[in-house]
């Protein structure tokens, strides 16, 4: 999406050009950056095919640590101990803060990490920073991602033995199209160019479609429509997808997700165990920072334990003679979590709902991510579904394994059994439209729209004789304006003099082959045959860093003079 | 001007702010698609896909014609005549130097695809069908209005009796309408054809 627009306009980009001209295609590798594991696929010919780092793992943590002059990131990177993980010096959970403006709750919660998340509050990007060498030095997202990134490509060039550009990267369903853009940022400063982004359990999708498809071959299966139910749920995200697949056809036909992940059971229990932990931790020293580092990895364990056993004993010391000691049961554990887990459901059911699909008609239930193995997670997932989990998946593979599966079949790979026989047809995860009718969000693509898609709404004036209308363009499912996510602005001069309602303004938004958006735009009076003035064509998004700010600034300065109000068309003669 | 007249009904309650498009569009669903077809005279035709244009012209496919079965076709029919198109116009799989065309292409079968899957909205386009009105993509308005209105009732069985008051609610409108311009269907429809010619 939006190349043209956000491809930094590096060197990279003419080799590019002339690799593709070469006879092989280059098969585009799958990339899925969990917010705490990292990891990497490769259709191997075969089949795909998991790539290892040095010390042979498949899961590699996300983090980039600042310790010494040069950075180093968790591919190369070995940790003498988790601590250190949690000195200030490393940057980690980087999913959760790309593309968010300092007003998110999201980049509040992340303000209990060890390392530095500053915020003035005021809609512009938050302050990051790693302690290096008792000095607290900036940093972005973007960056560590960047940083990150660059290691998993020499990674993966080592044991390819090719230079590595094309890539399919998985993503949260809940990210919107400006944070894309910043992911797209991120690889090309790692010299990577984004084929595709997937959201995760779109790619959880493709890899259930290859199975069915191989089934049908092995004659396992009927070869008609199956309905799976995706909930994907990692350490930063939950994602649920329903999914119709048939013939390798992976029709995707609902998409729900949140930023509801492991990291806030894990906040919740630090939370249970201090309740004052936020002002505990808020000065941010070094001491601090131990200490919180102490009760994060303590939390953590007592968690993983708490999947097999019915209560774990938490014992930190905290110094200055705090000391925690408890034993919590997994009753209580699944209690100071509740809302998560109800959160989770109704995201579930939403989904259900979304697709007009019922309970029943669900064939299989594919549970993926590392939240995947908390009980209660299990028995919610398999209580609303009624019916086993699907087995045929590791569920903290299944997203990147998909993710290589869409390199190859998007750079062009045959395989002559018939195993890229495969086709995902994505969804909008999110509603597209302009405020109008007041402070409302008005969809002009909504969400769950097939994609690609076009799609148009007329809009009109609300005062006599309105010369200029702002059009501004959100995305997001909350009615409320400002709770969206903004994508850009612009506005349509020279509406001829009338009544209000009368003008006709026409707002047209395109995706495209690319996922790239564009809205058009213009004003047609009743009875004309042309737009009173030329049509704008405006590629969304439009807005940089600080879009919270800039969002709040329009609706302070503007408000009601130039709102837009929701009419529908009126008989033209 | 009807125009008028039709601002002039009191406002409808909020979930119903997109009702009076619908008497309209069922009724003049030429004027849509010309109005469509304007909508971007001056863009240059390369970077923006012009369907209506082919539409209402040289190709006045039905959806069935354009998924390719009868109009009898059972769902399952539907569905797999879909996956079938899918996997022949999705940019995705399409020749490199076709996309666009392909594109637009899919947009449509996608458009079939989700009348004719839903029975509710297969019933509407069939009986549109058969009042003569053939044009595939003039009925788009009339999709968007359902959507809309589907999202905002979440109860299946709610919605069910509101869309029955509504869709008397709509006669009795179309009918008021129609007396205060005193002009018949007919009428209106060369109307049309003249302005727009």
């Amino acid at each position: 999406m939006a190349e043209q627009a956000y491809t930094v306009a590096s060197d990279s980009e003419t080799t590019g050009e002339e690799r593709s001209s070469s006879t092989v295609p280059e098969i585009a590798i799958g990339i899925d950056i969990g917010t705490s594991q990292c990891s990497v696929a490769v259709w191997s010919g075969s089949q795909v095919e998991l790539l290892r780092n040095t010390r042979n793992q498949k899961l590699m943590k996300s983090y980039v640590t600042f310790k010494d002059e040069v950075p180093a990131g968790g591919v190369s990177n070995q940790l003498a101990h988790e601590y250190e993980m949690l000195s200030g010096a490393a940057i980690f959970n980087m999913k959760r803060l790309i593309g968010r403006v300092d007003t998110d709750p999201v980049v509040h919660a992340s303000k209990s990490l060890p390392f530095l998340v500053q915020t003035l509050d005021i809609g512009v990007r938050p302050f990051i920073a790693a302690l290096v060498k008792n000095m607290w030095r900036s940093t972005t997202p973007e960056e560590v991602l960047a940083i990150f990134l660059v290691e998993l490509r020499v990674m993966a060039e080592m044991q390819l033995k090719r230079p590595i550009r094309n890539v399919v990267l998985t993503i949260p369903v809940s990210f919107s199209r400006f944070q894309l853009t910043r992911i797209e940022r991120a690889c090309a400063m790692a010299g990577l160019h984004v084929l595709r982004l997937m959201p995760e359990p779109t790619a959880v999708a493709l890899l259930y479609a290859q199975q069915q498809q191989q089934n049908v071959h092995e004659n396992m299966g009927s070869g008609s429509e199956k309905i799976a139910l995706i909930f994907n749920m990692g350490a930063g995200f939950c994602d649920t997808a329903i999914t119709a697949t048939a013939g390798g056809v992976s029709q995707i036909r609902s998409l729900a997700g949140s930023t509801l992940g492991g990291e806030d059971i894990l906040q919740n229990t630090m939370r249970h165990l201090i309740p004052n932990m936020d002002s505990y931790f808020s000065r941010h020293g070094i001491n601090e920072i131990e200490k919180m580092g102490l009760l994060r990895v303590a939390t953590q364990d007592a968690i993983h334990k708490l999947s097999t056993q019915p209560s774990v004993e938490i014992d930190v010391d905290l110094g200055n003679g705090r000391k925690i000691y408890k034993v919590l049961n997994r009753k209580e554990f699944e209690e100071v979590n509740q809302n998560v887990f109800e959160k989770c459901a109704s995201l579930i059911n939403q989904c259900l709902s979304d697709a007009k699909i019922e309970v029943a008609d669900v064939n299989d239930v594919i549970l993926v991510g590392g939240c995947s193995n908390i009980p209660m997670i299990r028995n919610m997932v398999t209580g609303i579904c009624k019916k086993d989990v699907y087995s045929g998946m590791n569920p903290l593979e299944a997203a990147v394994r998909g993710a290589a599966l869409e390199g190859a079949v998007a750079s062009g790979v045959n395989d002559p059994f018939g195993s890229l026989d495969l086709l995902t047809i994505q969804t909008t995860p999110l509603s597209i439209g302009i405020r109008a009718d007041g402070n409302n969000l008005v969809p002009v693509i909504p969400k769950n729209t097939t994609m690609p898609a076009r799609k148009d709404v007329f809009f009109t004036t609300v005062h006599d004789n309105q010369a200029e209308a702002l059009i501004i363009v959100y995305e997001g499912d909350e009615e409320a304006v400002e709770k969206n996510h903004l994508l850009g602005y612009f506005k349509i001069m020279g509406i001829p003099p009338a009544s209000k309602g009368v003008p006709e303004i026409n707002v047209c938004m395109d995706i495209d082959a690319s996922n790239s958006l564009r809205v058009f735009a213009g004003v047609i009076m009743p009875g004309e045959q042309n737009p009173s003035a030329p049509f704008m064509e405006i590629r969304m998004p439009t807005v940089d860093d600080g879009h919270g700010w800039c969002a709040e600034a329009l609706n302070r300065t503007y408000g009601s003079t130039l709102d837009l109000v929701t009419v529908q068309k009126k008989v033209q003669h | 001007m009807c125009c008028n007249s039709a601002l002039t009904i009191p406002p409808p309650d909020p979930c119903f702010s997109f009702l009076p498009t619908r008497p309209d569009v069922i009724s003049f669903p030429v004027s849509v698609s010309f109005r469509v077809r304007h909508v971007f005279p001056h863009g240059p035709s390369k970077s923006i896909p012009d369907d209506t244009a082919q539409l209402s012209g040289s190709d006045p496919a039905c959806f069935y014609d354009l998924l390719g079965i009868p109009e009898t076709g059972t769902l399952l029919e539907i569905k797999q005549a879909y996956k079938q198109l899918a996997r022949k116009y999705h940019p995705d799989v399409s020749p490199p130097d076709r996309v666009e065309e392909y594109t637009k292409k899919f947009i449509r079968v996608q458009e079939a695809y989700k009348t004719l899957s839903d029975p509710r909205r297969r019933a509407l386009y069939d009986r549109d069908m058969a009042k003569g009105i053939h044009l595939a993509f003039s009925a788009r308005r009339l999709f968007e209005f359902d959507e809309l209105c589907t999202q905002q009732m979440e109860d299946k069985s709610e919605w069910k009796s509101r869309w029955q008051s509504q869709l008397s609610h709509l006669k009795k409108r179309s009918m008021y309408k129609d007396s205060g311009d005193n002009m018949s269907w007919g009428a209106k429809m060369r109307r049309q054809r003249n302005e727009s010619s």
